[in-house]
């Protein structure tokens, strides 16, 4: 792409395409075909691919008519994303972000994506941005509506433009990885951000999967599985009997507990794909004798919230939902489990949502880390470290550790529980590259966005564990990566399965309470690493 | 959105085979599915099939694998109740190719 400018250019042909043998080498651990990938060919007509081939948004292209009502919202939306009365909660980082970027392109080399693909201009983190800047100057500056291209306001806002950063808004997992390295601390993961969030408010475009399947679904059945409360309640039955089976224990797990101190919130997500993550916390939590509970009001038992990556009016529905159950069970903390986003909205977020007099602030709201951190230092529950004798590293939540800087209980926990075969992934802490699942990417299905995240996204992910475990990758050692998060284990997942990591390499994946419960010296083991589920 | 042709109903899909509209599900079109695929089924496909129709209707959604391979054993033995043997019938993924045929949305959430 030459200027730009072609980012307006009123064509349904791809403005750009992925080359196969430009993507970072995953050489020598894997061989890859170089079959390059094609969309179908009615779909350039029935979809619109042209960004760069890929889409996650199914709807049909809009009449002549609509894409001028389109326009007109868009450029109302921007004006409402510039006023601190209608975008009061993120008016400030945003504004700072779009006005103070020196250009120096620092950013880039720190994005996993524009990495990952091979070094793309369009996936550098500070160009989607750029086109948000030149149309603000364009239309919201006097020097920019006289000017025009003589102060770089060169940009006409047309249909085809706002469609491709509708796109290009999700070409980006919000890891905020660029902003770490940005030298004035702008925030281009917030700008995506407040692009989707113009697009889902103003234009009511928004992934499916987010939006339809996700905090609708979420607030009609009380998850974004569709589980209801009377389902929660056998899942909790069921997994009770399982760990007595597995462990010869008889553990109740507590639900809608009135006075207990804690309200765990799960990722609702682990009690149909992870359930044994749930058996840890209850397993773990009974042993150290913490006085928790569940709920199975609706809502109370899914503690995502998608409208972090998306939406601030079903950000703030979703939570305060969240926020009044735990007010109305009297609990004293409100305890995110292993979950990087909800860690980022009940940890951070809300401390902008809540009103100044709202008694929700009562409620004390904390990551799960530290608390875990707590049980194995302090020796109440026994554990044996030769049981994770095993090659183990540990994947960082970006939530987890660069939005909120809780880096180090997590890793004192694996050294505790291990004998000394923890290493670190290169970078690491509030460095980590993202696992490219971030911010709905693992688990937006429509159309072809899974082959750009499979391609593109998790490829550098994919690069650093290989590396992290080259020195151990015989089949005959089994190795774990271990992450606190729902969706990074989704991606990890993806990636093992994809690029048959366990198959190949016997690289298997966990989150940390499983690991910690492997330890459990009265119980038989926990984890098994010599299976990979489905 | 795709459609599959189906005695002579356009029934539609999602990029992932499943039926958007979970009327249109008739055991025949079970059938139709897996024929795609290379597969006849058979009363094995029936029995895993047969179960996740009914925990839909009970729950409106799909079982976790966890509760599925449990239910197998208890009702036709522990042969039947296993990750092994379910994949055997059912190559891509008990959760996901036997979902499909049984006419359940695919699932949504952090799953």
């Amino acid at each position: 792409m030459e200027k730009l400018k072609d980012f307006a250019k009123e064509t349904n042909q791809p403005i750009f395409e992925i080359n196969n043998d430009e993507l970072i080498s995953l050489s020598p651990y894997l061989d890859e075909e170089n079959d390059s990938y094609k969309a179908p060919d009615d779909w350039f007509d029935k979809y619109d691919l042209s960004l760069d081939g890929f889409s996650g948004f199914p709807f049909i292209n809009p009449s002549e008519e609509e894409k001028e009502e389109i326009i007109k919202k868009f450029l109302n939306g921007i004006q409402k994303l510039l006023n601190p009365e209608s975008n009061w909660t993120f008016y400030k980082p945003f504004f700072l972000s779009l006005k103070h970027c020196v250009k120096c392109n620092t950013c880039a080399e720190a994005c996993h994506i524009y990495v990952g693909s091979g070094k793309k201009e369009i996936y550098r983190p500070n160009f989607r941005s750029e086109v948000l800047r030149r149309i603000y100057k364009r239309y919201f500056t006097i020097s920019g509506k006289v000017l025009k291209s003589f102060v770089g306001a060169d940009i006409e806002v047309t249909y085809s433009l706002i469609r491709r950063l509708l796109e290009l808004a999700y070409r980006c997992t919000l890891c905020r990885r660029c902003a770490l390295y940005c030298p004035v601390g702008i925030d281009n993961g917030l700008i995506a951000r407040e692009l989707r969030k113009l697009f889902s408010q103003e234009l009511g475009m928004a992934p499916v999967e987010v939006y339809k399947k996700g905090t609708r679904l979420h607030l009609q059945t009380g998850s974004t599985t569709g589980m209801k409360p009377h389902t929660f309640i056998d899942v909790i039955k069921f997994i009770e009997e399982d760990i007595h089976e597995k462990t010869g224990k008889k553990i109740t797990i507590p639900v809608d507990k009135k006075g207990a101190d804690i309200m765990l919130l799960h990722n609702g997500g682990e009690y149909l794909s992870w359930p044994d993550h749930i058996a840890a916390f209850a397993i773990l939590f009974d042993a150290a004798g913490i006085n928790y509970t569940l709920s199975s009001e609706t809502l109370g038992y899914d503690g995502v919230n998608y409208g972090a990556w998306y939406d601030d009016v079903e950000l703030a529905r979703v939570g305060l939902r969240h926020l009044q159950i735990a007010h109305e069970l009297g609990v004293k903390k409100l305890v995110i489990g292993e979950c990087g986003h909800s860690h980022k909205v009940y940890s951070v977020i809300f401390d902008r949502i809540l009103p100044a007099s709202s008694p929700l602030w009562n409620i004390q709201r904390e990551s799960c880390l530290p608390l875990m951190w707590e049980i194995v230092r302090s020796g109440v529950v026994k554990l044996d470290p030769m049981r994770n004798n095993f090659p183990i590293t540990f994947h960082d939540s970006c939530n987890i550790v660069r939005l909120m800087g809780i880096v180090s209980p997590q890793r004192k926990i694996i050294k505790a529980i291990s004998p000394g075969t923890f290493r670190e992934m290169k970078p690491n802490g509030t460095y980590n590259y993202c696992c490219g699942g971030g911010s709905g990417f693992a688990i937006i299905r429509s159309l072809n966005f899974p082959v750009f995240r499979n391609k593109v996204s998790l490829r550098l992910k994919t690069k650093q564990i290989l590396d992290t475990f080259s020195d151990v990758l015989n089949q005959d050692i089994p190795k774990v990566v271990v992450a606190t998060c729902s969706n990074c284990k989704g991606s990890l997942r993806d990636i093992m399965k994809i690029y048959e990591l366990f198959h190949k390499y016997k690289i298997n994946y966990s989150g940390l309470a499983d690991l910690i419960v492997n330890a459990i010296t009265d119980i038989p083991p926990f984890l098994n690493l010599e299976e990979m589920e489905e | 959105m795709a459609f599959i042709e189906f005695k002579g109903k356009q029934i539609e899909i999602d990029e992932d085979g499943y039926i958007q509209n979970l009327d249109d599900w008739t055991p025949e079109l079970a059938e139709y599915m897996a024929q795609q695929d290379g597969i006849t089924l058979t009363e094995q496909h029936w029995e895993v099939i047969n179960f996740l129709r009914d925990y839909y209707q009970k729950y409106q959604i799909a079982p976790m694998i966890k509760i599925l391979v449990k239910e197998m054993a208890k009702m036709f033995g522990p042969d039947k109740g296993n990750t092994k043997y379910l994949y055997g019938l059912f190559p891509d993924g008990p959760a996901k190719q036997a979902c499909r045929y049984a006419g359940l949305p695919k699932p949504t959430g952090c799953v």
